[in-house]
């Protein structure tokens, strides 16, 4: 490891280029299912990267205590401690946006985002570093959380955090929701979008063929 | 996959020429609305097709004939211009285009675009059909089949259930009716349908079936909305079909040759 890690490129690598959810495909679960309204996955997000930065950060302090064999458990105490945490903060002070998000706020515990980080990142670097690719690719979570949630309730609701944006269709305006939009497939299909918008822009992205190219023949015509 | 004069286009054109009549009488019943719809579907997916033929180098295919009569005839009433082509947009391109374009698409686009008008637009009106325009649909089917563009076992497997639930009570004439259009349009399609014979057999039946399940147990829903979400599903079960005849054609090698 060099002697000063880059930490600019530890926090900026996990947005575009490494983003978890569309370079890995982690974290899709709750990135489908919370993304209905921008509130809740603005909340989600928030929730994610605190649980992820702290949790990196106790596992690697802790990263030469750790027992090999028991790792995976130890990781899970430690993230899910965290997640309880939080869980009742939101109880407590979010309470209906506590109750729109139901048991995902309690399946962080469960992300491979998280149990990734703490798995390849922070086992393997000091605190600092693994907390700062904790914080980053919570960011990058984030990021792809607000604009999927933004564009379905945009699109579903013709609002963003509730207002509303788009003149309704039957209060007078132009816009018809697109009820779709609300519907769980709808996040299926804006997140194979974005990722395929940003494997156009990035190819390095893409995967490799699975099947080698003399078994495709091109269509004849 | 040419042989001769029989290329992909060439498939294209009988379907399109096998869908010719029942188009036709539906054009001269619905007169010039029905025309400029037929237009406007027409040009949403060539300008599809030809955008992936420029940004992608897919070659475009006449296939968007048939996907563009099969939206056109189906779709939800007084949709607006906006609201169909985005659901075509978004049918020819996630159902067909990203795939590779027409032949290598696991769902019909046509099929893709109608659900997603039937989702995304509930409370517009499904269309419905004058009885000459059912009637087409038999020599629709028997173009399809003789010029081997349509798989004959999936429509016989469906005509057979469906005669067998009709018989049983489970269908009833309208439904019957807008499920052969929907079965010549987009269920008895080359490349969506199950490739081999017995997943074929299966698709119809399956096809034929679920009408009837949701013609039974869907309260509410118009014969256009049951036909198409019929097909939908059927055509998404097709691979795991022609999965189930392939392990059942090799278990039976198996079985007579020993290992093979």
């Amino acid at each position: 490891m060099p002697a000063r890690p880059d930490y600019w490129r530890i926090l900026t690598q996990p947005l575009i280029r490494q983003n978890p959810v569309t370079l890995q495909i982690l974290g899709i679960c709750s990135a489908l299912a919370v993304t209905t309204t921008l509130v809740t996955s603005l909340t989600m997000s928030v929730s994610l990267t605190v649980v992820l930065t702290l949790s990196t950060g106790i596992i690697s302090a802790i990263r030469r205590h750790i027992p090999d064999s028991i790792r995976l458990i130890v990781q899970i105490v430690i993230v899910a401690s965290l997640v309880i945490v939080i869980d009742q903060i939101l109880q407590a002070y979010f309470a209906e946006i506590s109750r729109a998000l139901s048991v995902y706020v309690g399946l962080i515990t469960t992300n491979c985002l998280v149990l990734g980080r703490t798995e390849a990142y922070a086992r393997h670097h000091f605190p600092i570093p693994a907390m700062i690719d904790g914080f980053g690719n919570g960011l990058g979570y984030s990021l792809i959380l607000i604009v999927i949630g933004g564009l379905r309730e945009l699109l579903g609701k013709g609002a963003l955090f509730g207002i509303q944006i788009l003149p309704l269709a039957d209060a007078g305006g132009w816009f018809t929701p697109l009820s779709l939009m609300l519907l769980a497939p709808s996040a299926f299909f804006l997140l194979g979008l974005l990722v395929w918008a940003i494997r156009w822009i990035l190819p390095e992205q893409a995967e490799a063929s699975e099947h080698p190219e003399a078994l495709r023949p091109e269509p004849a015509e | 996959m040419s042989r001769g004069l029989w290329s992909r286009e060439t498939v294209a054109l009988m379907l399109i020429a096998s869908c010719l009549p029942m188009t036709l009488s539906w054009l001269w019943f619905g007169g010039l609305l029905e025309l400029a719809e037929l237009s406007l579907t027409l040009l949403a997916v060539s300008m599809w097709h030809i955008v992936f033929m420029l940004l992608r180098a897919q070659p475009p295919s006449l296939s968007a004939v048939t996907t563009a009569i099969a939206i056109a005839m189906l779709a939800p009433e007084e949709l607006g211009v906006f609201r169909m082509v985005l659901g075509i947009s978004f049918g020819v391109v996630m159902g067909e285009l990203v795939f590779g374009g027409w032949g290598r698409n696991v769902v019909n686009p046509a099929t893709v675009t109608l659900s997603f008008l039937g989702f995304g637009f509930p409370s517009f009106v499904w269309p419905i059909f004058d009885e000459p325009v059912a009637w087409a649909v038999l020599p629709a089917a028997l173009i399809g089949m003789a010029t081997g563009a349509m798989p004959a076992a999936v429509v016989l497997g469906a005509t057979i259930f469906g005669a067998i639930a009709f018989m049983w009570g489970g269908l009833s004439e309208p439904v019957i009716m807008v499920a052969g259009i929907v079965l010549v349009l987009v269920v008895a399609d080359p490349v969506t349908s199950a490739a081999t014979t017995l997943g074929r057999w299966i698709n119809g039946g399956l096809y034929a079936a679920l009408t009837t399940l949701f013609a039974v147990g869907w309260a509410g829903a118009a014969p256009v909305q049951i036909a198409v979400a019929a097909a939908l599903l059927s055509s998404l079960a097709a691979p795991l079909l022609d999965e189930t005849a392939l392990a059942i054609w090799v278990g039976r090698r198996r079985r007579r040759h020993g290992r093979s």
